[in-house]
């Protein structure tokens, strides 16, 4: 006889109300575990989202370049990039590498002049690591040698410019002067966030460097890695090649560039607390009454324990196992449930509609987080046990003579 | 009967709220338990019986008096320390049995031998050896439940004697059980007194157990009426 196993028969002494109780911890679980593995998946797709916006998984840069703003054009630009492009493309975790220009300017119709943000790209290598040219729905994406653009669909309304027509693209380059090329409207991208639809501007990286007057040369990287590459180690051994190679470049990884991926993030870790909390304290509520109900029924026994030599503490921590027990048998039933549930949900494939930032609805998939089961039983566990202890303590101190006469 | 007495109560009080008022359960009551007694507190209901094993058992506290075990006043002793002393010095038997349900006849007796700090390494033998002594041989393994209420006073008894107490309390032992069943378990603890030397202070109506007591003490309105030896 151990004190598990007389825990045990206690919990199984009234099974109904261990069955209602446990049904509630259940339940909590459950609800843990499916809003931690459908936060998980949210996460994820966001995370997927952020890179493929064209951060990738790590960029490269003059280090002053993710600090501060140019004060003028290409002020902290990369010489000699054709050679850095090479050093990174070598790697072997590396599956695209992706140059960019970037620059301000006017862009006219003849008529209409507009400021824009512009982007030199190398477009076959964006087509393969960056979601934006998905976004092209009028026209298409960029081709490497032609001399078109593509424009946010704001930009597009604000010109008044379809796909065909002919735009001037005017800048000031690096060493002051102004310079001008023209260049056809080959697509419009969809841009959601209105601010940069509206300046959007993508054009061919040699056509950029012609408008810039600045030959072999590009503002960053951003490098997409192969699935399950260590993006921390990875810029650190590709930061020591550019070094080797005569670039000395600051490097930093996509969670450092995602702003809103981090906004995100904290408000949803926000708001999963405050519901676990609630949750939490609503299972806390709900087996309080039903532990209380226990003890107040097992009263003269907690008497004759008493009279017989045990100690409070005893009697009370005997109440906490039984919680604690009966908080973990329901989590593994939780679990259990949970993953039928989840099985359930992913092969439903139920829609939802786009989330902030994305294009496009999305299927619910719920993931199973082992960390979230584990964290969800022993959330479960302690606030079973710390129902148990509340009524437990107050009964295991009561005069023993009353206790005896409890009828 | 020994000079030195095991326990002693002197001039124990004991009042209860009942509604607005107070009711004396015990007036300065003064009262030995030697070993190896047999004492027997009579008295109608209301006297102050059960009061005074409470008292005597330290499962309660008087408002005044003292009682002492082996000379020593148990009002110095803290809580855990009185626990201990149940434990380890006295047995109880109540009127209802108050067996544990979920435990078998054999976990209820060897319950007590659990609660020392170091449990006897034969806790199992001895429980069925307490058992047959008060003749359950062969009923370790059934709960209370399926016991009759003699048999469950057995069990109580066996589980009093758990731990070698000096003094077992038995509060009214037979007002649950039939004529027959409550002759056997009274001659059951006078088997036990006699052979293993532990005490009994046993509260009763019964005039059977007054008959088997080698000392009875009338109480009435919380005070002593008589003694007899």
């Amino acid at each position: 006889m151990n004190r598990l196993t007389v825990a045990w028969r206690n919990v199984t002494r009234n099974r109904r109300r261990s069955l209602i109780t446990g049904g509630i911890v259940a339940f909590g679980f459950v609800s843990f575990a499916l809003a931690g593995g459908f936060m998980a998946q949210s996460f994820d797709g966001l995370r997927q989202s952020a890179i493929r916006s064209g951060l990738g998984h790590v960029q490269f840069a003059d280090a002053r370049a993710f600090e501060k703003s140019e004060s003028s054009t290409l002020e902290f630009g990369i010489r000699r990039a054709g050679a850095a492009l090479a050093v990174l493309r070598t790697d072997r975790d590396a599956e695209v590498a992706m140059p960019r220009l970037e620059f301000y300017g006017l862009v006219s119709t003849g008529g209409t002049s507009i400021p824009f943000g512009g982007t030199g790209v190398d477009p076959q290598a964006e087509a393969r690591g960056s979601d934006i040219p998905k976004t092209v729905q009028d026209g298409q994406w960029l081709q490497a040698d032609a001399r078109v653009v593509v424009i946010g669909r704001g930009l597009a309304k604000l010109l008044n410019a379809r796909v065909g027509d002919d735009l001037t693209l005017l800048v000031t380059t690096p060493d002051g002067t102004l310079n001008a090329v023209d260049a056809t409207v080959g697509g419009i991208a969809d841009i959601l966030i209105r601010e940069l639809s509206e300046r959007y501007l993508a054009l061919p990286l040699p056509l950029a460097q012609e408008l810039l007057a600045a030959p072999d040369t590009v503002s960053r990287f951003s490098l997409i890695l192969h699935d399950g590459a260590n993006e921390s180690a990875a810029a650190v051994r590709l930061g020591s090649a550019l070094r080797q190679a005569g670039f000395d470049l600051g490097a930093r990884l996509w969670r450092d560039l995602a702003v809103f991926y981090q906004q995100v993030r904290v408000l949803y870790i926000g708001i999963f607390g405050f519901m676990g909390t609630v949750l939490v304290v609503i299972v806390f509520l709900s087996t309080f009454n039903a532990t209380l109900m226990s003890v107040t029924e097992r009263t003269r026994e907690i008497g004759t324990l008493r009279a017989l030599g045990a100690r409070s503490r005893r009697i009370a921590t005997g109440f906490v196992l039984e919680g604690a027990l009966l908080g973990l048998a329901s989590a593994i039933g939780g679990a259990l449930l949970s993953l039928l549930i989840t099985l359930i949900v992913n092969l439903a494939e139920i829609h939802m509609p786009p989330p902030p930032g994305m294009a496009k609805g999305i299927v619910i998939h719920v993931q199973v987080i082992p960390v979230v089961y584990l964290l969800a039983a022993l959330a479960m566990i302690v606030t079973l046990a710390m129902a148990s202890f509340l009524p437990a303590r107050r009964a295991a101190r009561a005069p023993i003579v009353e206790s005896l006469a409890h009828v | 009967m020994n000079a030195t007495p095991l326990l002693s109560g002197r001039g124990l009080t004991k009042e209860y709220p009942m509604g607005a008022e107070r009711v004396h359960a015990l007036c300065g009551v003064d009262i030995d338990v030697y070993p190896g007694d047999f004492l027997a507190l009579r008295g109608p209901s209301g006297s102050g019986k059960t009061t005074l094993i409470n008292l005597l058992g330290l499962l309660d506290v008087p408002d005044s008096g003292t009682v002492r075990l082996d000379g020593r006043d148990t009002a110095t002793l803290s809580e855990n320390e009185r626990a201990d002393t149940r434990r380890d010095r006295f047995g109880f038997v109540f009127q209802s049995f108050n067996l544990i349900p979920v435990l078998t006849a054999a976990e209820n007796v060897a319950y007590p031998m659990l609660l020392k700090p170091e449990p006897p390494h034969d806790l199992q033998a001895r429980a069925v050896e307490l058992l047959a002594a008060v003749g359950l041989a062969g009923k370790e393994h059934v709960r209370p439940d399926l016991l009759s209420g003699g048999q469950r006073q057995r069990v109580a008894i066996a589980r009093a004697l758990a731990n070698h107490p000096a003094v077992i309390f038995a509060d009214e032992p037979t007002a649950s059980l039939d004529s027959r069943t409550a002759d056997t378990i009274l001659d059951l603890m006078k088997q036990l007194n006699k052979e293993r030397g532990v005490a009994f202070v046993l509260s009763t109506h019964d005039p059977r157990v007054v008959e088997r007591a080698a000392r009875v003490i009338a109480l009435h309105d919380g005070a002593i009426e008589m003694g007899a030896a």
